[in-house]
This record gives C-alpha cells, structure tokens and sequence, in this order.
C-alpha cells in the first residue's frame, strides 16, 4: 500500500509541476490544498522511525516547511521548465541557511532524486530572492528618476516678495481655511505636461458613477433613513459659533458681509423695465383706457423696485379687469 | 364657527419646526390677540396687489365715474382683514399694543430691561 501511495504522490507532484500557470494559480486556491494537504501528511507519517538525529532536522525544518510548501506554490506557478542550471551560476547573494535547511528536508522528504530536486528548489529559491531585490531597487530607481527631472529653481527677489506677502495676509475663506496664493505653473520654466509619465496616480473609473446614476429614484423608505441620518449626525452645537453657522445655514442669520440684494436677482435689461408698451398692444388705442394705462406704465417704468415679472403681471391684470367690465364700459 | 376656532386653537399652538438639534423655539404666540394681529398681517400682505390696483382705479381723474363705483364695491367686498390700515405693530416679546419702538419692535418696558442688562446691541444709557 505504501507504494501505492508512493506512485500516487508522484503522479500529484508531477501533475503539480508541469501544470500551466494558469492552472496553477487557479489550482492553489481549490485543488491545491487538499493534494497538499495529502503531501504534507503522508511525509508527516513517512517520518515516524527516523532516528534522532533527523527528528531535530525535521523539528526545524518544520517551521520552515510551511514557508518552503508556499514559496514552492508560488513557484509552481511560475515554471516548470527547470532553470536551474543557468540559474546556478548567478549567485548575487547567498541564501538563507534556513531556506536552504527546509529546501534540503524537503527535497529529502520526496520520493523523486534527491540531488536534482535539491538544485532546482534552491535554484527557484534563488530567483525568487533575486525578484524581490529587484522590486526593491526598482523603487529606489523610479523615485532617483523622479529627482533627476527636478531641479533646484532660483527665486526672484520679486517672487520672494510676493511669497512673503502672501504668508502675511491671512486670508479666511467661508470656513475659515486660509486661501492659499494660486500657484500658477506657469511660474515654472517646464509646463507641466512635458516629460515621461510618473504613473503614481491613478485615473478614478467614471463607469461605476454612471451606473449609480441609473438607479430608480429614492424610495419613501430611502427618504425616511437620509431623514434619520441627519437628524442623528446633526449634533447641537458645542459654542456660539458653531450656532451662528448653523443660523446661517438656516437663513435666520444673514451672511456677512451683507449681500442687499439676496434672492432678488434680476436678468432682464433695463429696456425690459423702462420700454412697457409693447404689452399694451390689447387695449384700445383711444380713450380714458388708453390715458390711464399710459400712467400705468409710466409709473410702472420709473419703479426699481419691482421685477419685470411682477410689472407684467400688474398691467396683465388690468386687462383682464378691463375685458370683464366691457359691457359696462359699453353703456356709457 | 366652533370648528373654525378649534382650527385657529390648534394653529395658536404652532408645531414646533423639524429642526435637528433641540434649542427654544416658540412655539405659542403671547396671546390671541398677537395671533389675530398675526392673521391680519398675512392676509394683507395676500391682498395687496389687488387693493394697490383697484385703489388705482377708484383714486382717478381721468376713467369714468361708473367704472370707480364699481372698483369702490369691489374693494369694499374684499375680506375686512386685507386692509393694512388694520395691522397694529405690537410688541414682538408682551403683545403690548402701545409704547413700541418700530426698530426694535418691542415695547418699552421690556427695551428698557435688555438694555440695562447689556443685551442691545449698540444701546447705552443716555447722558450728556
């Protein structure tokens, strides 16, 4: 039975190793474990009548066992072409003892060649270190990239100036943040656009806003929460200040500095409010009518105070006064 | 008439607006006749426009004397607490009818207590 289990496990690992990495990565997450799983068992009973002095390389090399059955995930993934033997010869840095202590308990833990099973784990070990180092560096040398594009800038006495005048004058907004000066790029001898892209930011996805867009609109019961919501954030106030805001916010309070002319913003020229006759096209064109409603306009025109809406509603509204009372108007 | 008051009851009792965080509200005015001083106002300020215009009519020299007549019935059919001659400005804190300063609308008993206690704005016991 145990050769059996023996050829069983080799079929695994050999399935294991030459899958694609596809497959593989598909594979670590499912299938992977449990023919794993089945390894680290089986060598775990393989293990038993060892004699001491291995049982203290095995207690060792278990703890690590765990990270090497991971790193040799991984690197199933990777590859199954065994690159070893040009991999070899590129020892930049050496491994760690550890590494290579579980590598060897491992690879004397499988049934297949020993030897050959030990260079390739070291040699993917390898590799896998040698990544590492370069994503570490590669970090270091975008960042050396980016600095050598820069360059130490001179100030002008007048920018100098104009820098120090802007950190004296404390300028509140509404919210009482400072306004900062605008740094315009045009300042700088390079535009902005020039220059190999740094790819740090990411552009933000708009498809996802758009979708929210396309939900039905809120129900009552959505009303209802938005309303709990607000009314539980809305805290009471902690000082005077924070009320005056919350008064303005409502419209008790005015905003400071006074606005006179809040809520009465009026488009139309000043020819809509003077020139008022052409909405006297209606009436007759002789007669008291005609008299009174010239006054009409006139004092009409001359008043500031009312927008064109509220005019043409007035001389609308004798119109139609007028129209009612025509029969009236007939008799005399 | 009995439904129409216990309208205008449930009205003196003004609900408290939806406001967040508790704070004093008044929710009562002073007393009715503050309330009816209060209807008076709203109606007039709803009537205005019409009164402004057939007032133009009836103060005329120039349209016939028939067509003021009927503008004098019209007006005089209008609701008797459109007039703004009606509106009496009170105290906003006592309902007091007399002895109010318009600026501050308050009467001049309770003008006098807020500005001894430094609650005015600007207001300074006078001497010189």
């Amino acid at each position: 039975s145990t050769s059996s289990v023996l050829s069983a496990d080799k079929d695994k690992f050999a399935a294991s190793k030459d899958s694609s990495p596809e497959g593989a990565a598909k594979r670590q997450e499912d299938g992977a474990q449990t023919p794993k799983q089945q390894l680290l068992d089986i060598i775990g009973n393989m293990k038993v009548e060892v004699s001491y002095r291995k049982k203290l390389q095995q207690l060792k090399a278990g703890e690590n066992k765990k990270q090497a059955m991971n790193k040799l995930e991984g690197l199933d993934g990777e590859g199954s072409v065994p690159q070893g033997t040009t991999e070899d010869t590129q020892r930049g840095k050496p491994l760690n003892p550890e590494l290579v202590k579980a590598a060897s308990a491992v690879a004397s833990s499988l049934p297949r060649n020993k030897k050959q099973t030990e260079s390739e784990l070291l040699a993917q070990l390898r590799r896998h270190e040698e990544t590492t180092d370069k994503q570490k560096k590669g970090g270091i040398i975008n960042i050396r990239n980016v600095i050598s594009e820069m360059a130490v800038k001179r100030q002008s006495p007048t920018q100098r100036d104009v820098r120090i005048s802007g950190r004296i004058s404390l300028q509140l907004d509404e919210d009482g943040q400072r306004i900062r000066p605008e740094r315009s790029s045009a300042v700088d001898s390079r535009s902005l656009k020039v220059g190999k892209r740094l790819n740090i930011f990411t552009k933000a996805s708009t498809e996802p806003e758009h979708t929210l867009k396309t939900a039905s609109s809120p129900t009552i019961w959505d009303l209802e929460f938005a309303k709990e919501v607000a009314a539980v954030t809305a805290q009471p106030p902690r000082n005077g200040f924070e009320e005056m805001i919350q008064w303005t916010k409502e419209g008790i309070l005015w905003e400071f500095p006074i606005d006179n002319e809040v809520g009465m913003e009026d488009e139309a020229e000043f020819h809509e409010h003077i020139f008022l006759e052409k909405h006297l096209e209606c009436f007759p064109k002789e007669g008291p009518i005609r008299h009174f409603m010239e006054l009409v306009i006139c004092g009409l025109s001359k008043n500031p105070y009312l927008s064109v809406k509220q005019k043409v509603e007035h001389i609308e509204w004798f119109q139609k006064y007028f129209e009612e009372k025509k029969e009236l108007l007939q008799e005399i | 008439m009995a439904a129409g008051a216990l309208c205008w009851a449930l009205r003196a009792a003004r609900q408290v607006l939806p406001s967040p965080c508790p704070r004093q509200v008044r929710s009562y005015y002073v007393d009715w006749r503050m309330l009816r001083d209060v209807k008076r106002r709203k109606t007039a300020y709803e009537y205005a426009d019409e009164r402004l215009r057939i007032n133009a009519i009836r103060k005329n020299s120039i349209l016939p004397k028939e067509l003021q007549e009927v503008a004098d019935k019209e007006i005089a059919a209008l609701p008797r607490d459109s007039c703004p001659v009606r509106i009496r400005n009170r105290c906003v804190l006592t309902s007091r009818p007399r002895g109010v300063k318009r600026r501050w609308r308050l009467s001049r008993i309770i003008f006098r207590h807020f500005a001894d206690h430094a609650q005015m704005s600007g207001v300074q016991r006078a001497m010189w």
